[in-house]
């Protein structure tokens, strides 16, 4: 009994640590985060020790505001648009790089690289070879599929697709290293077995490898769809929310109310409005993944 | 019997091939990055743009040697600062979290899961404004205390599985041999881990490398400019100076680069396991 009584103590001295500072820097600016976005906060106010409390009024103006509108809308325009992307591209690259070629794994392990590299760069990379003059519209003016360059970045519509296909650049070898696991987990008896009965591979990806993936696919889709949702270096550094806000995001639209234009509290309001989407979200995973226990 | 082995090499040569070509084409954008800082003036928007520098040049480098070495060393500190903030608190609670039967363990696990997919705008505004009554703002220790945060979950989940791996007789056999639990994890847990322990040190350096939000909020003094915020502010004063801006790129994704490069596999693999549930 007094063994299992220290166990515990000692155990406790391991965890609390880490939980504590995870609750110092992440749970208490949550909860002073809902505070600030209830409370009239601007450069004005910033020093002063009492802040007059406004109930939700932060957040009917918000509501409000069209540029939030259309943030919000373009953040899920933007992350569903990435998810498509970069699902159906990895799970592609997955499916190749399983089959047994040499090199086959050295060269997926490679790829992996862009998934660490800092998304500035990426971003900055990108917003080069989206140029004007630069490489992608010259290689595409040289095959002939436009007669005039493309102004990635400078048209809204096209400024998203330049979004989306920089964030897959990223997002494509995290989901094809997680279906990868998956696809080695189905035993390659199974497909034997089908291609006896006279399936083929087209139906086989379609009634074997897709169903039996389907947690895995579940857990991609909904892990993707948390990293997208929350993108702020790659908005920040490539757009910057423009052209005229058409990229605009809920995490770049926050961060210019609280620190370009000093309204903290409309800002903490966005974000918060972002925290909801996202605990939405990763309570569905936690209960995705728990089932899949 | 020979013809059927004969074409499974063949198709195993065209498969290779096509893997390479993949490659190639997927990774162009860093050999971009690479190949312009060293590009002249004239030469970044050359038509046709060429593949390889006609002349090969580091006056990129040269022209802002001093706004690199001190974003560099910027970004050594708080990456550092970090690190070990994040591998003194992680490593411990990872094991604590596998090894030991805690009331809790659960609701534990739950904070690091969550915290983990919650961005850093989320907590900007608040973080800004207490920094701000501490006159932390423009310190090295403000990107270091957040950037932590992006870390510590990533590296208990990462390692929490390995830990529960290590046979419980190991621990036992070392507290017989004198060792309480502090010494036993230390010297014992610790070392046979070693290899997913520098995995953990090296995604936590990295998520602090590659840190801007933060920094950026924090700090908006030039003397305590990492990398990524500098070469952002950059861009927005010189937005068509290419060559100068990748070479800030180049020194940017270099420690990322070498990092990946030699442990490639454990990186891979610590991926997967640190994001998803383990």
């Amino acid at each position: 009994m007094r063994k299992i009584k220290k166990d515990t103590v000692l155990g406790y001295c391991f965890i609390l640590p880490a939980v504590i500072y995870m609750l110092v820097f992440i749970g208490y600016p949550i909860i002073y985060n809902w505070l600030i976005s209830m409370q009239d906060v601007t450069a004005k106010t910033l020093g002063s020790p009492v802040r007059d409390f406004i109930g939700l009024d932060n957040f009917i103006t918000i509501f409000g505001d069209a540029t939030f509108r259309a943030s919000l809308v373009h953040t899920f325009v933007y992350t569903i648009g990435c998810l498509v992307f970069q699902f159906l591209f990895g799970f592609i690259f997955a499916l190749f790089f399983t089959k047994k070629f040499s090199l086959a794994k050295p060269i997926r392990g490679f790829i992996v690289i862009s998934w660490m590299l800092p998304v500035t760069v990426t971003a900055l990379v990108f917003k080069f070879m989206y140029a004007d003059n630069g490489i992608i519209n010259t290689i595409l003016l040289n095959l002939h599929l436009i007669k005039e360059p493309l102004g990635w970045l400078l048209d809204g519509k096209m400024a998203m697709v330049g979004l989306i296909i920089a964030n897959s650049w990223v997002g494509i070898p995290f989901n094809m290293l997680l279906l990868t696991t998956g696809l080695n987990e189905i035993p390659a008896e199974i497909y034997e077995a089908s291609s006896i009965d006279g399936a083929n591979k087209i139906q086989q990806l379609f009634r074997l490898t897709i169903p039996l993936l389907k947690q895995t696919i579940l857990s991609a889709l909904v892990l993707g769809f948390v990293l997208t949702f929350k993108v702020f270096d790659l908005v920040y550094v490539m757009t910057g929310g423009g052209p005229v806000d058409s990229t605009e995001v809920l995490s770049t639209y926050s961060y210019k109310l609280s620190f370009q234009m000093f309204h903290f509290g409309e800002g903490a309001a966005v974000a918060n409005v972002l925290f909801v989407c996202l605990l939405a979200v990763a309570l569905v995973y936690l209960h995705v993944s728990s089932s899949e226990e | 019997m020979k013809k059927i082995h004969l074409k499974e090499r063949q198709k195993s040569i065209i498969l290779t091939i096509l893997a390479i070509l993949i490659a190639c084409v997927f990774l162009f954008p860093i050999y971009w990055i690479v190949i312009n800082s060293f590009k002249i003036d004239s030469e970044i928007f050359a038509n046709p743009p060429t593949l390889w520098p006609r002349a090969f040049t580091l006056d990129a480098y040269k022209a802002q040697l001093r706004n690199l070495t001190v974003t560099f060393k910027n970004s050594v500190i708080i990456a550092g600062g970090s690190l070990c903030i994040s591998l003194l608190l992680s490593v411990p609670a990872a094991y604590g979290l596998a090894k030991f039967k805690v009331k809790g363990t659960k609701v534990f696990m739950l904070v690091f899961l969550i915290t983990q997919m919650l961005p850093a705008s989320l907590v900007l505004t608040p973080l800004y404004l207490t920094f701000s009554k501490l006159h932390l703002l423009n310190s090295y220790l403000a990107p270091i205390l957040s950037t932590a945060t992006v870390s510590i979950p990533f590296v208990v989940l990462m390692l929490r599985p390995s830990f529960m791996n290590i046979p419980t007789e190991l621990v036992e056999a070392a507290k017989i041999d004198g060792c309480n639990a502090l010494s036993a994890f230390l010297r014992v847990v610790v070392p046979i881990s070693k290899p997913t322990v520098v995995t953990a040190a090296c995604f936590s350096f990295v998520f602090a490398w590659n840190d801007l939000a933060y920094s950026m909020t924090f700090n908006t003094k030039d003397a305590f400019r990492p990398m990524t915020s500098a070469i952002y502010t950059f861009m927005n004063q010189y937005g068509t100076q290419w060559n100068k801006i990748m070479a800030y790129g180049v020194l940017l994704i270099l420690p990322c680069c070498i990092i990946f490069v030699t442990m490639q596999k454990h990186i891979v693999e610590g991926m997967t396991s640190g994001s998803v549930k383990g």
